[in-house]
């Protein structure tokens, strides 16, 4: 029923956003979630998942870039010539995804370090050049930001929940803190924290996503 | 042809106008990057030097602990970093080494006791191993194999040994199952480190 109102409430102009903001908010944190429900991104979903701490910043890292570019390409879209669109879509991209390197290279140094280059490969996250090249190319710049937002969201939503019970499980601590009781009689699974454990963690939050959303309008035909 | 022009004013200017905000934000952090590269390289020193370090530091904190604690001192062609407790026990000898890696360059520092006989500490700085197999070597449990490693072999002839199975010695160390190719190459490293600062004491 969501996904009906979603459709027809496109046409009505009102608001900052046409009234679309909240339904666009909506779609893109939960009803087409990039990494639950569209499987995009899985790579550093995948990598940087170990901990918490790591999942966090990453899906703060993809909030501001998303927003960002978004923003940028949905100012540009009338000016920017057809042939070139995705070129200027990646050097838009590649720009914000620096900003934030250097930021964290330069303030928050350990981060940076255990991140290694996975904050540079947010340039060729498919999540950040899908939206730009399917959302703001076509949509007014707020609205492309929240888009953007709702995305990213979406995404660090997942990544956080990935990375809370990998560390859980997998250290038996959460942020690098030992819990009260739960650290003393938990035996922490080392799978967890290396790469398999990312594959099942993200296989089993893909599944429960879609028993709670039920199955895709395409897949009904 | 009009839009040939205009292609190619656009991707002049977008261009332009990235790498001015890209200049900036590098020139901006310039500063602090050094600062936290100095205290990386400086932490690494106290760490395989065994100088104990508080929980949570700055970079500045870090690098007084360092001044305060280690000597630096050329010896012929390299530089070595002294630490001398202020009750006058134990103390060790650092320095650095390097070599090609099976992915990358590997960097880091060797602690050896005054008396250049066995090893105290060893930290990497700078590895592009595979992860979980020759990454692990940055990983305390394998740095932690070489506390109390003799230097040289029964014979005294200096060199260590990094391998898996075989027959134990008081020079070798258990390696990396799966990561013989890095560890060959961290023994040779090492190796070559040894042999200079145990020639130099000769």
């Amino acid at each position: 029923m969501a996904d009906k109102q979603l459709a027809c409430a496109v046409c009505q102009p009102k608001g900052i956003c046409g009234g679309k903001g909240l339904l666009t908010l909506k779609e893109g944190a939960w009803g087409k979630n990039p990494l639950a429900i569209q499987v995009l991104g899985i790579c550093s979903a995948l990598a940087v998942t170990n901990r918490l701490e790591n999942s966090l910043v990453m899906g703060a890292a993809l909030i501001f870039v998303c927003v960002g570019s978004n923003l940028i390409v949905s100012l540009l879209r009338k000016h920017t010539p057809h042939r070139i669109r995705m070129v200027a879509e990646v050097a838009i991209i590649a720009t914000f995804v620096i900003l934030f390197d250097q930021f964290l290279k330069a303030f928050y140094w350990d981060m940076s370090k255990q991140l290694g280059p996975y904050v540079g490969l947010i340039i060729t996250n498919c999540i950040v050049m899908g939206r730009a090249e399917a959302f703001a190319l076509q949509n007014p710049p707020v609205l492309s930001m929240v888009d953007g937002l709702a995305n990213g969201i979406g995404y660090a939503v997942v990544l956080a929940i990935i990375g809370f019970f990998r560390e859980l499980l997998g250290t038996g601590e959460i942020l690098g803190h030992k819990l009260p009781v739960f650290s003393e009689w938990y035996t922490p699974n080392q799978l967890m924290i290396l790469a398999p454990g990312a594959f099942f963690a993200l296989g089993i939050v893909i599944a429960i996503f879609n028993v709670i959303k039920g199955p895709a309008p395409e897949e009904n035909k | 042809m009009k839009g040939n022009v205009y292609t190619i004013f656009y991707a002049a200017v977008l261009g332009t106008v990235c790498s001015l905000v890209l200049t900036f934000a590098a020139s901006f952090t310039a500063p602090y990057k050094k600062a936290n590269a100095e205290a990386e390289e400086v932490k690494n020193i106290l760490l395989a030097l065994n100088v104990s370090i508080p929980g949570k530091v700055s970079s500045e904190e870090l690098v007084k602990i360092y001044k305060e604690n280690v000597r630096e001192q050329k010896q012929g062609g390299m530089t070595t970093y002294i630490y001398t407790p202020s009750d006058n026990t134990g103390g060790a000898i650092a320095m650095r080494f390097a070599g090609p890696g099976l992915w990358g360059p590997i960097k880091g520092f060797l602690a050896l006791d005054p008396k250049i006989t066995k090893i105290q500490g060893i930290t990497f700085y700078e590895q592009e191993e595979t992860p979980g197999l020759g990454g692990e070597i940055v990983s305390s449990s394998f740095r932690n194999k070489f506390i109390g490693l003799l230097i040289r072999d029964e014979t005294g002839k200096p060199g260590i040994i990094i391998k898996s199975g075989g027959e134990s010695a008081v020079n070798k160390v258990d390696g990396i199952s799966g990561a013989t190719m890095t560890c060959d190459k961290v023994q040779e490293m090492l190796n070559e480190a040894i042999k200079s600062i145990a020639g130099e004491k000769q």
